[in-house]
């Protein structure tokens, strides 16, 4: 499949994309937090020291602000808050990318299944997509939380990406709809090409697309119900995150002792979802050239 | 003296590959009474003289050269402000897509008082709705019918209330652009029948935009055959029609079909649409001309007058002059 | 389907074939009436012919040829393939019948997937059939090219739709019909978005595959003068009826019902 057509595709979204200042932006900031998070995988050369979960200064017990020694300060155990955040941008990629990519996927398998085959089978997925829209994914979280104790963070992905995929599928399922109906796809369906053919072959190609746009505003949203998720004490105790850090700040009651503490992953939480966010409006406008300005076509 | 007189007008658009030059150095004059016909196939042009007409050049399109006289004004210099004051009152359009012109949640005869008030927003209720009336008396409408909603239209009946805004502020040019292409045969024929009468009882300045020439044919007096952005041919129809002399002008009505006529089919054999990033007046029928030689590539071509009224574009006398081929 | 007399059976056989569409029901229940897109149609269409369906807008004659490729089902009445009823086939049978049926639609910017490649475009009825192997598929792919016109077939292979023009595309549409040697093809207004120079070259082409490989075409048309041109017989389909059926010269010459008078009363010509 990956052949010249579709590179020159890229090719050209690419170069509309990066003519917009806000897809721009937000290309700079996201490359910001991908070294932070690549760089997250040097801690260990620094030695044990910079461990952002078990890493204690043996001479520091207490918070302090930033020094030569620790860039943003330690936490009240003596940990290196710098490696915290880059272990947080890690996670945060990881959290957000791999749940958005689920909740895609799946979102977009079932849009074009229940678009093209309509009747019982539409019936039957959009009315479950509408009972898991309506549900309020936080909340649903935290009951189940309560109940299991703290999640492991891939559980918290897999429950976000759950959540989030009948959103995808409507959107995906219109589109499906309105191309069903093209004479491409019934000049396919007369030349006897099977139902599966026609939606991973004809149909998915001209829906991937968009279904890339709803993956930049999902990692969105997976970023923040993890970081909320966190903060209320329900995250992966043993894993850094951003919404852990800030947990831990509240927790130790050092919410309005240590700005140096709760200032980076506050901001680095509102900036890669800002990041993403813009990314997705400028896709947007990659994919719909009414919103164009003449000359860029 | 012309209704409107065009000279020498070049109209580019600006795309990624540079400009393409849509239109290229044309030039005729519309009379009163006398409707003109552009004809050509898709991408010649013609719409885009239409559009210039109406000053509704889209933002990547740039006059390039040339003049546009009405009345005593250059419409190629008019200010979008002084445009307005035209548009729709001096000069009006009968658009391609009319099918689509009319806002579905108004009644007709509200958008048609709403294209008067427009232009004479201090016309007297009375007056108002007695033109009104006049209006759709014109385009044959029944009146009982002008207080529905454009759902409870046919097509043809749509495109009539089109043609009644058009004329409702007495324009002086109608600019009609593919007017009847997305009507059925029986329906076209209606509308036409209709632009027909209009147009001798008003005696308005008529332009008709198509790319069928036999409807071309049944409702102008005058001719232009348009290709690459240039007029190649231009004459009275009799002349344009029963002596082509352009080897596109040939083509064009060797490939139209009618019902009495596939005996003298010809099968042209185009390759290419016309190049539009050729110099400016170079023959852009070069590539698809079965005449075709090595002057052609080199040469401009010049107009070969072969009557007062019928001319044509070609680099060789010898094959306009000569009416068998 | 075996030893298909073609003496006996016509190629195409509708008999009785009546198409109803049910429009929704209205906001509060009220009952919407029937659409009766076709009502009662006969019609046979000989092995060889090209047979012509002229009618306007709304009359029926795209809901004929989308029922003669099965893209829909009749309501009511019978369709049959040489002489086999086609009406509930599934399974094997209806992929049988989808390698002997193809159809050419009317935009040649609609249907070709803008995704795929001329030379995908034109395989996927050989791949969904399981023909040939990837080698002996780009022979034919290229051969097909080349009969329709389109050479030398190898430089359009690779290509896009996006980069052909409309005539070009619409041969490639036409090429997708025949690569698998059908007996009949359904041609639905494949001229009509085209030029005049551009839309008499593919009828000449279409003509010039049913002389060479014997197809079978139904093309449907709001253009008498087109039909006459093309077509062996013609009939004028309107408001659901079929109105009349006759060779296309007869047709023009002596038409009988009121509709087709009228319809060549008023076909644009040179009348001045």
């Amino acid at each position: 499949m990956l052949n010249n057509h579709y590179v020159q595709r890229f090719v050209k979204g690419w170069r509309i994309f990066i003519k917009n200042p806000v897809g721009k932006a937000g290309i700079g900031i996201l490359t910001v937090f991908m070294i932070m998070a690549l760089a997250s995988f040097c801690l260990p050369l620094f030695g044990p020291m910079y461990d952002p979960m078990t890493g204690i200064d043996p001479n520091i017990k207490i918070s302090t602000p930033p020094s030569l020694t620790h860039w943003l300060g330690t936490d009240n155990v003596g940990r290196d808050i710098f490696a915290q955040l880059l272990e947080g941008a890690k996670v945060a990629f990881i959290v957000g990318l791999s749940s958005a990519f689920f909740s895609i996927v799946l979102g977009t398998v079932i849009g074009m299944v229940s678009g093209y085959a309509g009747g019982w089978v539409d019936a039957i997925l959009m009315r479950t997509a509408d009972i898991i829209m309506v549900m309020p994914s936080l909340v649903i979280l935290l009951i189940l939380a309560s109940l299991f104790g703290q999640f492991n963070i891939w559980l918290i992905v897999f429950i976000i990406a759950i959540m989030r995929w009948p959103a995808v599928s409507r959107v995906i399922r219109s589109q499906t709809l309105s191309l069903k109906t093209r004479p491409f796809i019934e000049a396919s369906r007369v030349a006897g090409a099977s139902s599966v053919r026609i939606i991973f072959r004809h149909i998915m190609p001209n829906v991937l697309p968009l279904a890339f746009l709803y993956m930049t505003f999902r990692v969105t949203a997976a970023i923040l119900v993890e970081a909320a998720l966190s903060f209320l004490g329900f995250g992966d105790p043993s894993q850094v995150s951003w919404g852990m850090m800030l947990q831990w700040v509240w927790k130790s009651g050092h919410m309005f002792q240590a700005p140096y503490w709760l200032i980076p992953p506050g901001i680095s939480i509102s900036l890669l979802t800002l990041a993403f966010y813009m990314l997705g409006r400028a896709m947007d406008e990659v994919l719909d050239p009414r919103l164009r300005k003449e000359g860029q076509s | 003296m012309s209704l409107l007189s065009v000279d020498n007008l070049s109209i580019g658009y600006e795309t990624k590959n540079g400009m393409v030059k849509a239109v290229d150095g044309i030039s005729f004059s519309l009379e009163k009474g006398r409707p003109l016909g552009f004809v050509g196939e898709s991408g010649c042009g013609k719409t885009t003289i239409g559009m210039t007409l109406m000053g509704l050049l889209p933002d990547n399109a740039k006059i390039l050269s040339g003049s546009v006289r009405f009345q005593t004004q250059d419409l190629v210099r008019l200010t979008e402000d002084q445009w307005r004051s035209v548009r729709g009152k001096d000069i009006a359009m009968i658009f391609q897509a009319a099918m689509n012109a009319l806002n579905p949640v108004y009644r007709v005869d509200d958008q048609v008082r709403e294209a008067i008030l427009a232009h004479r927003p201090d016309i007297s209720d009375k007056e108002l709705n007695h033109r009104i009336r006049e209006l759709f008396e014109l385009v044959e409408i029944p009146y009982e019918r002008i207080h529905d909603y454009p759902h409870e239209y046919s097509g043809g009946m749509k495109q009539r209330v089109i043609i009644a805004m058009a004329l409702a502020c007495q324009p002086q040019v109608i600019i009609a652009d593919e007017p009847t292409t997305a009507l059925d045969v029986i329906v076209q024929d209606q509308i036409l029948e209709e632009l027909r009468a209009i147009q001798s009882k008003l005696n308005t300045g008529l332009i008709f935009i198509s790319h069928d020439i036999a409807v071309v044919a049944s409702i102008c007096e005058d001719i232009c055959v348009m290709y690459g952005g240039q007029i190649v041919e231009t004459g009275t129809r009799k002349e344009v029609f029963s002596s082509p002399r352009h080897p596109y002008t040939k083509t064009l009505l060797g490939s139209y079909l009618s019902l009495d006529n596939e005996e003298h089919i010809i099968i042209p054999d185009m390759r290419e649409s016309a190049d539009l990033t050729l110099a400016s007046g170079c023959c852009r029928f070069q590539a698809n001309c079965t005449a075709c030689d090595a002057a052609c590539k080199s040469d401009q071509p010049t107009w070969i007058d072969i009557s007062p009224t019928h001319k044509a574009l070609c680099c060789d006398a010898g094959i306009i002059r000569n009416p068998h081929d | 389907m075996t030893n298909y007399d073609p003496d006996k059976h016509p190629l195409i056989e509708m008999k009785g074939v009546t198409k109803a569409y049910n429009p929704r029901k209205g906001f509060f229940g009220r009952k919407g009436n029937k659409v009766l897109a076709l009502n009662d149609i006969d019609l046979n269409i000989h092995k060889g012919e090209i047979f012509g369906l002229v009618g306007q807008s709304g009359s029926g004659k795209t809901t004929t040829g989308r029922l003669l490729v099965k893209l829909e089902d009749p309501t009511h009445g019978k369709i049959r393939l040489k002489g086999e009823l086609i009406n509930d086939l599934g399974g094997k049978p209806l992929q049988h019948f989808r390698s002997k049926v193809q159809m050419i639609f009317q935009d040649p910017y609609q249907s070709l997937n803008p995704h795929l490649s001329i030379a995908e475009t034109i395989s996927e009825p050989l791949v969904v059939h399981g023909i040939g192997s990837p080698e002996s598929r780009r022979e034919k792919v290229i051969q097909t090219l080349e009969t329709v016109g389109l050479r030398p077939g190898k430089a359009f292979y690779n290509h896009y739709p996006h980069q052909l023009s409309g005539g070009q595309r619409q041969r490639v549409a036409v090429a997708r019909a025949i690569v698998l040697d059908p007996e009949f093809i359904v041609a639905d207004e494949p001229t009509s978005m085209l030029d005049a120079t551009i839309a008499i070259q593919l009828l000449r082409l279409l003509s010039r595959i049913r002389d060479e490989f014997g197809m079978t075409f139904l093309f449907i048309t709001h253009n008498l003068a087109a039909a006459k041109y093309l077509c062996d017989r013609v009939a004028v389909i309107h408001e659901g009826h079929i109105v009349e059926v006759n060779t296309a010269e007869n047709i023009i010459r002596n038409p009988e019902h009121p509709y087709t008078k009228k319809l060549i009363k008023v076909q644009p010509g040179f009348r001045f």
